[in-house]
This record gives structure tokens, C-alpha cells and sequence, in this order.
């Protein structure tokens, strides 16, 4: 909006009529153009360039079983991610993912070996996950304090009772020859099944974000809370909604990771809430509200998960490889700092 | 004694302070006035050192001064009150009265010492506080008391109070006007800022009014001016806005009381259940209403502004009456009743803090009143939130539009469907981004938004910024339209076309509840003004007898006086 007119003239393409300029370029521009007008473009260039790099010192990076690992593994924390991006875009934060990824997925195994059918697993996490949330977010109502302190809590405290429950121990012995492992944790039609889910998620969550008024609401209230309230928009049930979603992704993502790995580790969440909030924020979604992409946030885990790859192929020592990857955070961020900066030019010019 | 002698004063073209020139005795009440805008708070500013003059000398004592600061001008011993308070509201209620020199011993704090010299100035205003007790948790009667004490505490020679009572209920009010007497006999020069003319003018010795920042009456004795001498001063020839539509008003008022004639039982505002026919029958005051009120547009728009209250929102229960009776809210409203028929645009007037503001919460449902109960046109009784307000076909316009109006950051068209599609889901729960941009276009092409519906509201002039606000609410088809200060800050065009589309929302059928700091606004568009007086309904003036004179004197009065 601080760009004027006059600006925008004085900036018009400098290069627009040199003569050697080919039809070919030109269509290649304007697909760059398209990608980077996306509010995930820039995430999608970044992780795209940063395979390619990689696979230019160590061709094996791509091939398809390697890249299939990364986006797999990449998969929990993408689940995670794109709740994340929700969240931010109605400025709030929920520091308790990783710990409500980790107890949804103990409390499967837990059920699964004092004798469940394991496919109920499936939605007794989920609705595990969405019970979580939702004690989280009547702690932010009920008690008033802000989701990040409130969530603070509730990550130790989820945590705590995930250890409790598995003893400290990982809850071994479950039947894996069951379908449910079988097909969740195992491949569908060429592809992990939590790849799959993931997409589906994606697709799902991104229409939700775009279509829905649900998806309008938080947008707008991350965008304007007080204007959001002065036109009827209820701020206190939306933020319930939007935690209690978040919750039951959460248990997706657990549901999932109990059947990849064939066993409940209780400490398999931690540290996870800051790498997905990371991938979302790197996805796109700017931490002042208002905006969100789903799939940037998808995409925003991958990029996490091939740079975290791409360390051990280089053979970065374990003790540089957390480094590494704040670098390639601060890397990222900035890149698409200016990548917006561009596209909020060319749409100041459209206008 | 204090001497202002002519003071001129540009804000970039904008001549606030022409020439002006004020002289405070020492032992007088000197009363400054004059209406908004008019150059009151400039010349207090420039007093106090917070703004210099382009012109023109502040004499103390006979030797001509120039603050840097208004900590400099209390240590010369003039002390400034301001309108805006200026607390530390996570400070505790001491540190707030000795905010510019706390009493010390060394690095440390002396409490003691600080409360002893405050106590007794807080008893003089009757202020009951304890000194450990934060600022911020005040109520704001106490806050601006705390704001005089602080004042007092520099044991001024000049005391220069700026709309000291505006916050102030009854009691507090008699003890600060005492405490005023009490320094005009120690010898203090007191200059008293105040829209409430009763008030000051019983306890001014002299006064002096601003008008477009010209002196027009200078240092007068009290003893010679009346309030209708004053308010005329304050507002000079300057043209009186009188309701455009005197005589559609006959009908109006016809329909009207044929609708309240009717015998009891049907006078209530139809079931959710009544048969449409039912209130299709219902006479209409704003068809007769149109043909007074709208000759003066051109005849495309009044054909435009004819459809719209020929159409009526389709699927909504038709508009009764907004009923409010006897509500009473804590500090803010007593025992207050009105009743607003669809059709009729009812002004709500008053000086701040008067009440009319804390009536515009209750009915959208953001107060609770403590007693008594309000009846939306919907039929709905009171609403516990603003959003039940918002889905009983209540509209909300504000002048701050920035802040509560719009999403600066968001396409117009988003702006425009925030209510109906987003807020109140009233388009189900799949939401069509064309379906809303083609609605926004129309709405925008109706209300003369000239834009396109993608940009960003905040790219777009104050005035089709305000029109967006209304163009959301239209959208969500409302019964009851309230608003509040809906003109602040646009252009006279603009101003105009809004006033025009006020109008024919309340000819198609809406109630209309407009509170307004501009007395001009009231009076070109009410048919009834509703006076608010300390948190009551003290009067009301009715179509032929507004003007923004009568509506100036009688919120200051609190007094409508019948020609």
C-alpha cells in the first residue's frame, strides 16, 4: 500500500524489450511468476533448489525410495505443521503438539496391548488427541491466560502422563502382524500411508482454510480481532474450535507413528511443537495473523526433514547438524521475507 | 496573573488559533469555551508549553515565558489537567501523584514522606483510594481525580483544568467545583475547560469563547451572558442544518400514531411464526416517507433507494419496534426507556459520558443493563452478546472504522461478506469466493464505493472505507442499523452520500439509532433527538424544532427548551 503509482512506474520491468529474450524464457518467468505468487511458492522453490543441490553431490539423494523416506518422515511433524498454521493465523500458538503427538500415540499403544482391536486405535486417538485440545482450550477460556503460557503448561503436563503410562519404558510387544500396522504403517498404492494421509489432510484442511466460514473466521480474526468481534465473530469459540483441531491432528500424526513404528516411545514427541511451528512459519505463514497455507506448512516440514537428510549425507557431525538446521531456518525465513516483499509490489502495481 | 497575547497557530494549512488573546486573574474562575475544533485545547497546549506559537507571547506575571515542557510550566507554577489522561496505569495511585518528582532520600523512595503531603489534598477532593492501589485498576472518575490531585500537589499559581468533570457522577462533581472555590480564594487564576455551559458558567467570574480559533467573546463577566447568548457565540451565523423533510413529516407522524392506535394485542411486533401476509399488511411509513424526503436526489438514486425499500430483505421476520424500557446501567445509564419505530432515525445526543454511548452497548448487546429490559425489532429480548445481537439483525456502523470496521489487509469483497457469509454463515458452510466478489460488486456499484473489490480495504480514501463498513452490514440485511459517529472523519461528499444512504435504509423498513458528536449530523437526519444528561433521558426534540443550536443547548443543559 506504501508503494504509490509512481513508484510502480519507475520500477515497470527494465529488461521487458531486449530483443533476445525468447518465448521459452518468457513462459518460464511467468510459471516462476505463478509459483512465487503462491503463498507457499517460495517454500516450494527453496525445497525444490535445496533437492537438487544436494542431488547434484550425491546422486542417490534422488532416488525414489530416499526422497519417499524423507517426505515420511517428514510426515508427523507436516501433520502438526499444518494445524500450526491455523493456529498462527489467528495469532494464537499451541506449544503442547508434540507432547499431544507423543500421548495420543502412547495411549494407542497402550490400548492395543492390554488386548484393543488395533484398528480402534485409529479413533481412539484422534479423539484422544481432540480431547487434549480441548482441555487446552478450556484452560485458555476458563483461566484466561494466552494459549502460549497455557500450552507451555499442558506441554510438561502431556509429556509427563505419556512417560507415566508407558512406565518410562517403550511398550514393546504389540501385534504387528495386524493389518493395522500392516496398512498404516506400510504402503498403499506405491506410496507410505502416511504420505497419503497427509495429502488427504492437506487437501481437506486447505479447502477448509479457504471455503469454509470457519476458515474465513480464523483468517479474520488473525487479520483484525476487534473488527472480526464488532461483526458478530465469536473469538473465544473459533479459538476453541481451532485447538481442539489441532489436538485431533495431533492424533493422526500419533495414530500414524504408532503403526510406523511398531511400538510406543514415549518421549517420541519432544522437541517436535518447535521443528512444526518452525516448517509453518517457513511454509508462509506469517506470525502476525491473518494468512495461513496449509500446504506451505506441508512443505515447509519436507524442507526440514531434507535438510536434516541431506546433513547425514554430507557426514556433518551429529553435534553440527542442529546448527545446520537453525541456519537453514534463518535462510529460509529471509528468502521468503523477500519473496513477499516483490509480490506485495506487483500487487500494489495490479491495483 | 497569566497573559495571552496574539497567539497564532497553523497546523499545516490549518489555522487552529487566529490572533487569540486570554487574560487570567489571580483569585478568578476564568472559563474558556468553545465548540470542537475551535481552539480551546491548541490554546491550553500552547499555556502549558506542549506546543509553541507561530506567534504571539504568554506573559506570567507581566515577563513573557516560553516552556519547553509542561514539567517546566509547573515549576513557573502553572499546572495542566488534560483531557487525555496521562497515568501509569501499572504504577500504584502515590507514585501517579509524584510521577515528576518523587520525594527522595538518596537513591531510596520516601512513601512516607509523599503520602503525608498527599493525604491531604486527596481528602480535599473527596477521592478515597489507597496509595497502593494501581492506577490502572481506578475507575475512571477516580483516575481523572488522581489527575487533579497531581496537579494541585504543585501548589499551582495558574490551574488550567480541561474537561475536568466529564467522567465525574454528581457527588464527585460538587466536590471538585468546591475544591475549585476553595483555590480561587487562596488566589489561584483557575481556567476552566468545559462542555457542560450549567456548570461552568456557575462557577465562572469571566469568560472567554473560541470560534474557529478567533476570540468572540473576550473575558466577560459572567453576570452578562445567558446560555443562549453563549451557545450563540459559540456558534456564530454559521448556517443552522435543519431536517431536510418538514413536510413529509405530517405523513410520518400519521402513520405513526395510527400504528401505535391500534388496539391492544396487535401492537406487538409479529411472532417468528405470523404469516407473511400478515406483515405485509402492516402499513409501511417508509413508502410515504420517501416522496418527503428525497426530492432532492437526483432521480436515478431515489429510483435506486425506492427499490431498495420496495424489495425488503427477503427471509427475514419483518421489523417491529426496538423497545427499551427502564434500563439502568451501573454508573453509566438510570432508568432509561425508548422506543424506535422501523422507518425513523433517532438520534441519540449527549456530551461524553452523558449515557448515549452506554445505550448503543446495551442494545447490541455488549452491556448488560443491571434492570429492566430491551426488545430488538427481531423480537428477540436483550442480547447477552454482541454476536446474538449481530444474528438478530442488529447492525453496528462506527466512525472508527479502522479499528472496529474493517480487515485493512483483506480485499474489499472479504470486508464486505464478513458478516453475512463468515460471521453469521448465512450462505451455509461452503463459502463461494464469486458469488461474494459479484455481491460486493454490486453493493459497492450501489453505495458509489469507487474501487475494485480486490484491493485492500486500507488502499482505499476514509470515506469508501466507510462506505465498505455499511456496504457488510447491508450485505447482512439488518433490522436495526446503530450508529455511532458513522461520518468521523470523511469529507463533505462523502458525508452527504452517507447521509443520503442513513436515509434510505431507514425508508426501506430498518430501525435507525444514530449517536453523534456533530450536532449538525442529528439535525439533518433525525426526526427525534433523545437527550442524554448524566445517564438519563432528560428531553426531546422533535422534526421541525432541530438544529443544531437546540441540539447544542440542550446536551449541554440538559434541557429542551420548547419554542
Amino acid at each position: 500500500m506504501k508503494t504509490g503509482p509512481g513508484r510502480d512506474l519507475a520500477r515497470e520491468e527494465p529488461d521487458s524489450g531486449l530483443p533476445w529474450r525468447s518465448a521459452a524464457t518468457d513462459l518460464g518467468r511467468t510459471a516462476v511468476r505463478r509459483l512465487t505468487d503462491l503463498e507457499s511458492g517460495s517454500v516450494i522453490v527453496a525445497t525444490l533448489v535445496l533437492v537438487v543441490v544436494v542431488g547434484a553431490f550425491h546422486p542417490d539423494f534422488l532416488a525414489a525410495t530416499q526422497l519417499t523416506q524423507v517426505v515420511q518422515q517428514a510426515a508427523f511433524i507436516g501433520l502438526l505443521a499444518v494445524g500450526t498454521s491455523f493456529l498462527l493465523a489467528m495469532r494464537e500458538i499451541d506449544l503442547s503438539i508434540g507432547s499431544m503427538f507423543g500421548l495420543t500415540l502412547i495411549i494407542g499403544a497402550v490400548a492395543i496391548h492390554s488386548g484393543m482391536n488395533p484398528w480402534l486405535a485409529v479413533p481412539v486417538c484422534v479423539l484422544a488427541g481432540a480431547g487434549l485440545g480441548l482441555v487446552n482450550a478450556l484452560l485458555v477460556q476458563g483461566i484466561k491466560i494466552p494459549a502460549i503460557i497455557a500450552t507451555l503448561g499442558t506441554l510438561s503436563l502431556y509429556s509427563g502422563l505419556a512417560e507415566a503410562l508407558a512406565n518410562g519404558q517403550q511398550i514393546t510387544g504389540l501385534p504387528i502382524g495386524n493389518s493395522f500396522f500392516v496398512v498404516l504403517g506400510g504402503d498403499e498404492l506405491g506410496l507410505p500411508t502416511s504420505i497419503w494421509v497427509l495429502l488427504v489432510v492437506v487437501g481437506v484442511l486447505t479447502a477448509v482454510l479457504r471455503l469454509t466460514p470457519f476458515g474465513y473466521r480464523v483468517r479474520a480474526i488473525g487479520s483484525n480481532p476487534e473488527a472480526a468481534t464488532f461483526s458478530g465473530i465469536s473469538i473465544p469459540r473459533v479459538r476453541v474450535q481451532a485447538l481442539v483441531l489441532m489436538g485431533a491432528l495431533c492424533g493422526v500424526a500419533g495414530v500414524l507413528g504408532l503403526a510406523f513404528y511398531d511400538s510406543g516411545d514415549p518421549s517420541i514427541g519432544t522437541g517436535s511443537e518447535l521443528t512444526a511451528i518452525a516448517a509453518a512459519i517457513i511454509g508462509g505463514t506469517p506470525l502476525i495473523g491473518g494468512s495461513a497455507t496449509v500446504l506451505g506448512a506441508a512443505v515447509g516440514a519436507i524442507l526440514l526433514g531434507v535438510v536434516s537428510s541431506a546433513l547425514v549425507f554430507f557426514n556433518v557431525p551429529l553435534n553440527w547438524s542442529a546448527f545446520a538446521t537453525g541456519a537453514v531456518i534463518i535462510l529460509a525465513v529471509s528468502m521468503d521475507s523477500l519473496l513477499r516483499q516483490g509480490r506485495r509490489r506487483r500487487q500494489a502495481r495490479q491495483h | 496573573m497569566l497573559e495571552v497575547r496574539g497567539i497564532t497557530k497553523a497546523y499545516g494549512g490549518v489555522t487552529a488559533l487566529r490572533e487569540a488573546s486570554l487574560r487570567v486573574r489571580p483569585g478568578t474562575v476564568h472559563a474558556l469555551l468553545g465548540e470542537n475544533g475551535a481552539g480551546k485545547s491548541t490554546l491550553v497546549k500552547i499555556i502549558a508549553g506542549a506546543e509553541r506559537p507561530d506567534s504571539g507571547v504568554v506573559l506570567l506575571d507581566g515577563i513573557a515565558v516560553s516552556f519547553a515542557s509542561t514539567a517546566e510550566a509547573a515549576r513557573s507554577g502553572v499546572a495542566v489537567v488534560s483531557q487525555e489522561l496521562a497515568l501509569f496505569p501499572d504504577l500504584d495511585v502515590l507514585l501517579n501523584l509524584f510521577a515528576a518528582g518523587p520525594i527522595c532520600r538518596g537513591p531510596l523512595l520516601r512513601r512516607s514522606a509523599m503520602a503525608g503531603r498527599a493525604a491531604p489534598v486527596l481528602a480535599e477532593l473527596g477521592l478515597e483510594v489507597g496509595f497502593r492501589q494501581l492506577a490502572g485498576s481506578l475507575p475512571l472518575a477516580d483516575r481523572q481525580r488522581i489527575e487533579i490531585a497531581r496537579a494541585l500537589l504543585t501548589s499551582p499559581r495558574i490551574l488550567i483544568l480541561d474537561e475536568p468533570t466529564s467522567a465525574q457522577e454528581a457527588a464527585g462533581t460538587e466536590n471538585l467545583l468546591n475544591v475549585v472555590r476553595v483555590l480561587r480564594d487562596r488566589g489561584v487564576g483557575v481556567v476552566f475547560v468545559s462542555h457542560i455551559l450549567e456548570e461552568v458558567l456557575s462557577l465562572s467570574d469571566e469568560v472567554t469563547i473560541l470560534r474557529d480559533g478567533a476570540v468572540v467573546v473576550a473575558g466577560a463577566g459572567r453576570s452578562s451572558l445567558t446560555i443562549p447568548m453563549v451557545v450563540a457565540a459559540m456558534l456564530g451565523d454559521r448556517k443552522l442544518y435543519a431536517h431536510p423533510a418538514a413536510d413529509g413529516r405530517a405523513v410520518t407522524r400519521a402513520v405513526a400514531d395510527a400504528e401505535t392506535a391500534r388496539p391492544p394485542g396487535t401492537a406487538d411486533p409479529p411472532e417468528a411464526g405470523a404469516p407473511p401476509e400478515a406483515a405485509a399488511a402492516r402499513p409501511r411509513p417508509a413508502a410515504f416517507h420517501d416522496h418527503g424526503n428525497f426530492d432532492a436526489l437526483e432521480p436515478a438514486e431515489t429510483s435506486v433507494l425506492m427499490e431498495t425499500a420496495a424489495a425488503g430483505p427477503p427471509g427475514m421476520r419483518a421489523a417491529g419496534d426496538l423497545r427499551v424500557e427502564h434500563v439502568s446501567v451501573r454508573r453509566r445509564l438510570d432508568d432509561v426507556s425508548l422506543t424506535a419505530r422501523p422507518g425513523e432515525v433517532v438520534g441519540l445526543a449527549g456530551l461524553a459520558g452523558a449515557g448515549q454511548r452506554a445505550l448503543l452497548d446495551v442494545v447490541r448487546g455488549l452491556s448488560r443493563p443491571r434492570r429492566g429490559t430491551v426488545r430488538l425489532p427481531s423480537g428477540a429480548v436483550c442480547p447477552r452478546r454482541f454476536r446474538l445481537a449481530v444474528a438478530q439483525g442488529v447492525a453496528l456502523v462506527t466512525g472508527d472504522r479502522r479499528r472496529f470496521g474493517l480487515m485493512l489487509d483483506k480485499p474489499v469483497w472479504e470486508n464486505i461478506g464478513q458478516v453475512r457469509s463468515v460471521a453469521l454463515a448465512r450462505d451455509g458452510i461452503y463459502i463461494r469466493r464469486s458469488v461474494l466478489q459479484a455481491r460486493a460488486r454490486d453493493q459497492m456499484e450501489r453505495l458509489g464505493i469507487r474501487a475494485a473489490a480486490g484491493a485492500p480495504a486500507g488502499s482505499l480514501s476514509g470515506g469508501n472505507q466507510q462506505k465498505a463498513v455499511f456496504a457488510k452490514w447491508l450485505e447482512a440485511e439488518p433490522q436495526m442499523l446503530v450508529l455511532d459517529d458513522p461520518t468521523r472523519g470523511v469529507d463533505v461528499g462523502a458525508k452527504a452520500e452517507m447521509h443520503r444512504l442513513i436515509r434510505s435504509i431507514a425508508a426501506s423498513g430498518a430501525v435507525v439509532l444514530l449517536c453523534s458528536t456533530e450536532a449538525d449530523e442529528l439535525a439533518s437526519l433525525c426526526e427525534r433527538v433523545l437527550v442524554f444528561y448524566r445517564g438519563r433521558i432528560t428531553g426531546e426534540l422533535t422534526a421541525p424544532g432541530i438544529d443544531s443550536r437546540a441540539v447544542l443547548e440542550a446536551i449541554n443543559t440538559g434541557q429542551v427548551v420548547h419554542v
